[in-house]
């Protein structure tokens, strides 16, 4: 392959990463082809709090009461309960980590979007509640009471089925009327279009049975796990494998009591507030199975008492905020208020109910010591607005690189514009690797700073690139001869601004990182522009025919050396 | 071909003087420090109907015993309340006292940083810049290394470094004098702007000495440092004024159009930027020269 080939070829392939690169940045402007749309529309940059809202929550960990080696299990405790605090709220990405800064533990919370910021603050330090519940009656229907009440409803069944099949008669009214399927009774029983396999095999082996006629009511009844059904079919389309079938159905329910018997639990007035503490235990002092110790205070001794005595061998459920923790069988009447709880744990499990036990307050108590929170119309002024900044940036750059470098500066241009798409790529695609970047507002300033940066390399190659053509050299020559010299400039200016901007990222918090971060990202993506894409370009436009057009790059003809040499 | 270096005697009048007023004005008036070094509430509320007078707010707030708290009417019907505070619960009572005077009030923004907090960043800031310093010094003289002659490659770190604190000081000071005039505020970003404009400081005096190394290297024994020092000067003067240029449009679009909660961290940027390319073209090179004029002298 010669050298023009291969020009020809890497100057398509810089074409085509700028087209995908901007596809990826600006996805509307393929909005007329949906599927390609659809898939690219769906990533997004990751916004920073101050861009959609939110808050940034610092908390500091009190670890004074912690001997040394427990403290790394309390803050992971720590952690584990605000993180479930904070799911609870319903924001998008909560993120809550634990950090170490010298001697002290902090917490952070970082909630995007959240509404109400106080409200926010109120539920993570708030007091989980832990309960203790009782069996309560059965909620278990005896046999016999269900047998009686299936076999009417199976008689209502026939008769519906009778009406149904009667000549002139109007399934939609009859399914309105007393269908007990709450999903298609208000539209006349329509189940719609469905392919083999979405209804259980009793319904299925009808619906999709070849004798079944369109408009026809299936002569009998049909019992499922559900009840019986009075199955028309309405039409049917496609075939083999998409063979759809419309149908409707009128459901009389039956009645079962639930495959495993749920236990009603009812409040005893035993809570958190009784208990003193948790641990784990062995049994005979091997590696057993490990079970829970609890202590409760004097009411919590007396509680519990009076709880085991009335409900020895049955089980007592634990519920934390809410929800059922354990369910532990009592073995004896308990009067120390000292308790064991065992059953089949694992080692993990039982550390774990020993975790959840011990928070009746915290694990370990926090203190805000820094907040930041905009909120979320604020921010959106605010994204709107940089975005402003960097479009009229972009193009003032641009028209600038125009008007002094003319020619080349409409390579420049092209170049940066793909810079741009490349970047705004880049944002975009890291939320599929493992450091997805977020954007924020400063951020967005060293993305728009970094775009002026960008053009320097480009100026550095045309500057020596003019000089090389003024010294008269050839002009194929003197564009590589002037990237080979503006090489050494741009590599080492643009290490300088990577080492600050790398000690930025390691000293800042989180809005200074995202300033770090775009900038050291800029300044990569630039050089590879310069290095690769502007070269390329310019390998590829220029030549022999610019030799009497000096005027279009800005050189004047009169000012160059050895005229008659090439 | 403009002969820069014999003018160096202005620049160095015009640098100094600037640098002490800087100085004297860090001394004088110091930098207004916003709450990320000195700890408190900054809190900006957005008021439904007509903003409340700053005497009717202090009213209202009177009884909760802030310290140092100001007011600062801002656009978009809010105002800006500031006060020192160590513990959250204070924040919780001033949004409780004003949501209850005045309904319909929204709390655009919150930040609160207490006072371990503020050290720590006063700390590490500090520290960032004198590692980036040190940093960037070590990085020329390793890049330099094979230019030792007639001025040993240290001398163009120590010369880039001196050129970079001129512009950092220069910067400071017109924020000190901000900061009393104008009540513009220092924080975190400040320091993100100083670290940047280090950055690009650095990178321009780089691509001159690049320059330098470059004809030093193609130089026959005729000409002397000084010219070539010159040559390499004007060489780069347009590159060094194009790349500024662009940089200073950027700023000024983001300066001009960006929010208000990002334009004094493009204040910074412009004008250590700005200063950058000066300190770059006509201090950087001239302290070559000036340490080589030294050493002729001594011998």
């Amino acid at each position: 392959m010669n050298i023009h080939q291969k020009t020809r070829i890497k100057f398509a392939s810089v074409i085509l990463l700028g087209v995908l690169a901007g596809l990826v940045a600006y996805p509307q402007a393929v909005s007329k082809i949906p599927p390609v749309f659809n898939a690219l529309n769906k990533l997004k940059i990751n916004l920073g709090l101050d861009l959609q809202g939110g808050i940034h929550l610092e908390y500091k960990a009190d670890t004074s009461q912690i001997d040394g080696g427990k403290v790394d299990d309390a803050m992971q405790a720590l952690q584990d309960v605000i993180e479930r605090r904070v799911n609870a709220f319903g924001v998008a990405e909560p993120v809550v980590y634990t950090t170490k800064t010298g001697s002290d533990r902090r917490l952070v919370v970082e909630l995007a979007g959240v509404k109400d910021i106080n409200q926010a603050k109120e539920m993570i330090k708030a007091t989980p509640f832990l309960e203790f519940k009782e069996e309560g009656p059965d909620q278990q229907i005896p046999q016999d009471v269900l047998d009686k009440f299936n076999a009417d409803a199976k008689k209502k069944a026939e008769g519906i089925l009778k009406k149904a099949l009667a000549v002139g008669s109007d399934f939609s009214a009859l399914a309105k009327e007393n269908s007990e399927d709450p999903g298609s009774k208000d539209k006349g029983g329509d189940l719609d279009f469905v392919k083999k396999g979405a209804f259980v095999p009793e319904f299925d082996k009808v619906l999709f049975d070849p004798s079944f006629k369109d408009g026809a009511v299936w002569t009998q009844l049909v019992e499922t796990q559900f009840g019986w059904h009075i199955i028309k079919k309405i039409e049917q389309r496609g075939d083999g494998d998409n063979l759809e079938i419309h149908s409707a159905h009128i459901l009389i329910a039956k009645k079962t009591n639930p495959a495993t018997a749920q236990k009603n639990y009812v409040s005893t007035g035993l809570t958190g507030k009784n208990l003193k503490n948790a641990a784990v235990e062995f049994q005979n002092q091997g590696l057993s199975e490990p079970q829970v110790a609890l202590q409760f205070d004097s009411e919590g001794t007396k509680l519990f008492a009076d709880l085991t005595k009335k409900n020895l061998q049955k089980t007592i459920a634990i519920y934390l905020d809410g929800q059922i923790v354990s369910a532990p069988r009592v073995q004896a009447e308990i009067t120390n208020g000292q308790a064991v709880i065992t059953g089949n744990f694992t080692v993990d499990e039982a550390k774990l109910l020993v975790r959840n036990l011990n928070e009746g307050a915290l694990p370990v108590p926090i203190n805000l010591i820094s907040q930041q929170s905009v909120e979320a119309s604020l921010g959106q002024i605010s994204l709107q607005k940089s975005l402003k900044a960097g479009l009229i940036g972009l193009l003032v750059v641009m028209l600038f690189m125009i008007i002094y470098y003319r020619f080349l500066g409409i390579i420049a241009s092209v170049a940066l514009l793909i810079y741009a798409a490349l970047m705004v790529s880049i944002f975009k695609l890291s939320a599929f690797s493992p450091w997805q970047i977020t954007l924020t507002l400063p951020g967005i300033a060293g993305f728009i700073l970094s775009i002026g940066m960008a053009v320097d390399a480009n100026i550095l190659i045309f500057e020596r690139t003019k000089e090389e053509i003024r010294r008269g050299r050839h002009i194929l020559g003197a564009v590589e001869e002037g990237f080979k010299r503006a090489w050494t400039s741009i590599r080492d200016g643009n290490v300088s601004s990577i080492i600050t901007s790398l000690i930025l990222i390691n000293m800042g918090t989180g809005f200074v990182k995202g300033f770090a971060v775009t900038l050291v990202i800029g300044v990569l993506v630039s050089m590879f522009t310069a290095v690769v894409i502007t070269r390329t370009i310019l390998r590829f436009v220029m030549g022999e025919w610019i030799e009497d057009k000096l005027w279009l790059i800005g050189v004047d003809k009169s000012k160059i050396k050895n005229q008659n040499a090439k | 071909m403009f002969d820069i270096i014999s003018k160096t005697k202005y620049a160095y009048i015009f640098s100094i003087t600037l640098t002490v007023l800087s100085v004297i004005s860090l001394f004088v008036w110091g930098l207004k420090f916003g709450i990320d070094f000195t700890g408190g509430t900054l809190a900006e509320v957005q008021f439904a109907n007509s903003v409340p007078t700053n005497q009717e707010l202090e009213d209202t707030l009177k009884d909760l015993g802030l310290k140092s708290l100001t007011l600062q009417p801002t656009a978009n019907n809010s105002v800006l309340i500031r006060y020192a505070s160590e513990d959250d619960k204070i924040n919780q009572e001033v949004s409780q006292k004003i949501s209850g005077s005045y309904p319909g009030a929204k709390e655009l923004r919150a930040d609160f940083i207490n006072s371990s907090v503020s050290q720590e960043l006063k700390k590490n800031s500090l520290w960032a810049i004198i590692i980036a310093i040190l940093g960037i010094m070590a990085y020329i003289a390793w890049a330099f290394r094979k230019v030792s002659r007639p001025v040993e490659s240290w001398k163009y770190g120590l010369g880039a470094v001196i050129a970079l604190v001129h512009d950092v000081l220069i910067t400071i000071g017109v924020f000190a004098v901000l900061g009393h005039f104008a009540g513009i505020e220092v924080g975190v970003p400040f320091i993100a702007a100083l670290l940047t404009i280090l950055g690009f400081s650095v990178h321009d005096t780089i691509v001159v000495y690049d320059r330098t190394r470059e004809n030093l290297l193609r130089s026959s024994a005729k000409e002397q440092f000084p010219e070539i020092v010159n040559r390499s000067l004007n060489e780069t003067l347009v590159r060094s004024i194009n790349t500024s240029l662009t940089v200073l449009l950027t700023l000024l679009a983001i300066y001009i159009f960006g929010g208000e909660t990002i334009r004094d961290f493009s204040l910074a940027l412009l004008v250590g930027v700005f200063f950058g390319t000066y300190s770059s073209i006509f201090i950087a090179t001239a302290l070559l020269v000036t340490s080589y004029k030294f050493q002729i002298a001594k011998k």
